[in-house]
C-alpha cells in the first residue's frame, strides 16, 4: 500500500468522517432499552455476532461483489445489487437511514475522491448504499479488494462501538478495547467473504431484523434507527 | 432437469367468480379439486404425495393469477424435511399476479428434522394494484434425542418484483451450529414465522390502527413488523410453538381481508 493510499483510508475510516453513521443503531438500541446490552462484556457479545451475520453475509459480500463489478464495468448488475441490498431492508427505519448515510456519503466521496462511477445509479434510483460507495471509492485509490472490504467493517464496527460508548454508555477505554477485541473477528469476516457464493448473499440475523422493526416504536430513542 | 413433483395452475375471473382455468401436476405434488369456501373464490390445497421431503428431492411450483383472479392457497399438511445425507431438498414456486387480482398464500408449516438441509426460493412478480398476503412458519422437528435444532441448516428466499424492480427480498439461513441461539438471532426461541402483505390497499391509516392491534398480540412471542417499500407491511416472529405464530397471522389476516373486500374470515377446514 502507498502512503498516498494509507492516507486516503485513514480519511474515509475515521470516526468523525461525516457519513451520518453516528445517528444509527441498526437496532442495537432496542437491545439497550430492554437492558439485554447493557455493559461492554453484553455489547462485545452482540458485536461479534453482528459482524458474523449482518456485516458478513450482506454488507461485506455486498462491498467486495460490488467491487468486482466495478471492475469489470458492469454497471447494469452494480444497479441490481443496490436495488436488493434496500431490498433486503425490511425495517423501514433502517431501509430509510441507510439511504440518508449512502446520499451523504456518495455526495461526499464525490467532492472528495472524485468517484462519478455512481451519478447514474443515484440519478436513476435516488438511493445509493454505502457499502457501493466504500467500494467505489477503493476501486478509485486502487485499494486492494481486501483492504476496500476490511476497511468498511471497520468503519462500520467502529460506528457501532462509538454509538455504545454513547448510547449505553461505555468508558471511551473500553470502547478502544472492544475494537482490539473485534480485530481478529474482522480479518477471520473479510477472508470467509472471499469464499462466499453469490447465493449465500443477504442472510438475515432474525432477532436483530425484529430489534431494527421495534426500533420505530421505542418511547425514547437517541438514536434515528 | 426432472422433478420429484411439479405443479401449475392458471386462476382466471369470469363472470363475477374465479375459476382453475387449467392445472397441472406431475410427481409427488397434486392439486386437490379446489374447493369454493368463499361463494366466488376457491382455495386450492396442495398435496404431496409420500410422507415427506428425502434426500435430493426437488419441486417446481407455478401459479398464475389474471387479472382480478382471487386466489387462497395452502397445503394439505407440514412440509417435513427428513435427513439430507447427499443432497439438499429443494423448492422453487413462482408466483405471478395479474391487475387487480388477490393471492392469499398461506402454507402449513416447514418441519426440519435431523441432518435435514433445505433451499426454498419463492419469486412473486406483482403489479401496483394486486395483493400479495403470504405467511410461512419453520418449525425444529423432534430428534432421537430430544433436542431441538438438529437440523443441518435452512434457507429461504422470497423475492418480490413490482414492475421489474425487486422490492422485498427476504432471506432466511437457519444453521444451528452458527449462533442460532443468540439474541441477535433466535434467542430462546426456537419458531419462526414471517408474513407479507403487500397491497394498494395498505395506507397510513391502516398501518396505524396495524399498529394497535399488533401491540395487543405480543405476549409469549417476540415480534416486529415495519412498512415495506412498496405499499404493505412485512411481520417478523419468533415463538416457541407453532400455534402462537399461526394464531397471529390468523389475526392479522382477518384484519386485512375486509380491506379487499372479503368480510368472511378464513376457515381453512383441514383438521
Amino acid at each position: 500500500m502507498t502512503d498516498q493510499q494509507l492516507l486516503w483510508l485513514l480519511q474515509l475510516s475515521d470516526s468523525n468522517f461525516p457519513s451520518g453513521a453516528f445517528s444509527h443503531s441498526f437496532g442495537f438500541e432496542t437491545y439497550m432499552y430492554h437492558e439485554q446490552i447493557r455493559d461492554a462484556k453484553t455489547f462485545g457479545d452482540a458485536l461479534v455476532v453482528y459482524i458474523q451475520t449482518q456485516l458478513t453475509y450482506t454488507d461485506g459480500l455486498a462491498c467486495r461483489i460490488a467491487y468486482e463489478q466495478l471492475e469489470a464495468d458492469r454497471m447494469e448488475g452494480l444497479k441490481r445489487l443496490n436495488d436488493t441490498l434496500f431490498a433486503l431492508c425490511l425495517a423501514k427505519e433502517t431501509r430509510e437511514g441507510t439511504r440518508m448515510m449512502g446520499e451523504r456519503l456518495w455526495k461526499l466521496c464525490r467532492d472528495i475522491y472524485g468517484v462519478d462511477e455512481l451519478d447514474e445509479i443515484v440519478q436513476t434510483t435516488r438511493s445509493i448504499h454505502p457499502t457501493i460507495v466504500f467500494a467505489a471509492v477503493g476501486r478509485k485509490i486502487e485499494a486492494s479488494k481486501r483492504t476496500t472490504v476490511l476497511t468498511y467493517l471497520f468503519t462500520a464496527v467502529q460506528t457501532m462501538v462509538q454509538n455504545a460508548v454513547r448510547g449505553i454508555p461505555l468508558g471511551q477505554t473500553d470502547g478502544q478495547k472492544l475494537l482490539v477485541m473485534a480485530q481478529p473477528y474482522l480479518i477471520h469476516a473479510a477472508s470467509i467473504i472471499e469464499t462466499l457464493d453469490e447465493e449465500e448473499f443477504g442472510a438475515a440475523a432474525v432477532g436483530l431484523e425484529i430489534a431494527q422493526m421495534q426500533h420505530e416504536r421505542l418511547p425514547v430513542r437517541l438514536f434515528m434507527s | 432437469m426432472s422433478w420429484t413433483g411439479r405443479l401449475q395452475c392458471t386462476a382466471a375471473f369470469k363472470n363475477g367468480r374465479t375459476v382453475i382455468l387449467d392445472s397441472y401436476g406431475e410427481g409427488a405434488l397434486k392439486l386437490m379439486r379446489s374447493v369454493y369456501l368463499d361463494s366466488a373464490h376457491p382455495t386450492l390445497y396442495l398435496v404431496h404425495i409420500g410422507g415427506g421431503y428425502v434426500d435430493g428431492d426437488s419441486y417446481d411450483m407455478e401459479i398464475f393469477l389474471e387479472p382480478s383472479a382471487r386466489l387462497m392457497v395452502t397445503t394439505q399438511s407440514a412440509a417435513k424435511i427428513y435427513k439430507t445425507p447427499s443432497t439438499p431438498v429443494r423448492q422453487y414456486t413462482r408466483l405471478s399476479l395479474g391487475e387487480q387480482s388477490v393471492l392469499e398464500y398461506f402454507p402449513d408449516p416447514t418441519i426440519a428434522y435431523e441432518h435435514a438441509r433445505f433451499v426454498q426460493e419463492t419469486t412473486v412478480y406483482i403489479t401496483p394494484s394486486s395483493t400479495f398476503v403470504y405467511g410461512e412458519i419453520i418449525t425444529p422437528g423432534w430428534s432421537e434425542s430430544g433436542e431441538l435444532f438438529r437440523y443441518d441448516w435452512i434457507r429461504t428466499k422470497l423475492k418480490v418484483h413490482r414492475e421489474g424492480t425487486l422490492v422485498l427480498f427476504d432471506h432466511l439461513y437457519l444453521h444451528p451450529s452458527h449462533h442460532l441461539t443468540d439474541m441477535l438471532q433466535l434467542g430462546h426461541y426456537t419458531h419462526v414465522g414471517s408474513m407479507v402483505v403487500l397491497s394498494p390497499f395498505i395506507t397510513k391509516g391502516v398501518l396505524e390502527s396495524f399498529g394497535f392491534l399488533m401491540d395487543q398480540m405480543s405476549d409469549g412471542i417476540y415480534c416486529g413488523f415495519s412498512e415495506t417499500a412498496a405499499p404493505g407491511f412485512s411481520v417478523r416472529v419468533l415463538a416457541h410453538d407453532t400455534m402462537a405464530i399461526e394464531t397471529l397471522f390468523q389475526r392479522i389476516h382477518q384484519f386485512i381481508r375486509p380491506l379487499y373486500g372479503e368480510r368472511e374470515p378464513v376457515f381453512w377446514r383441514k383438521y
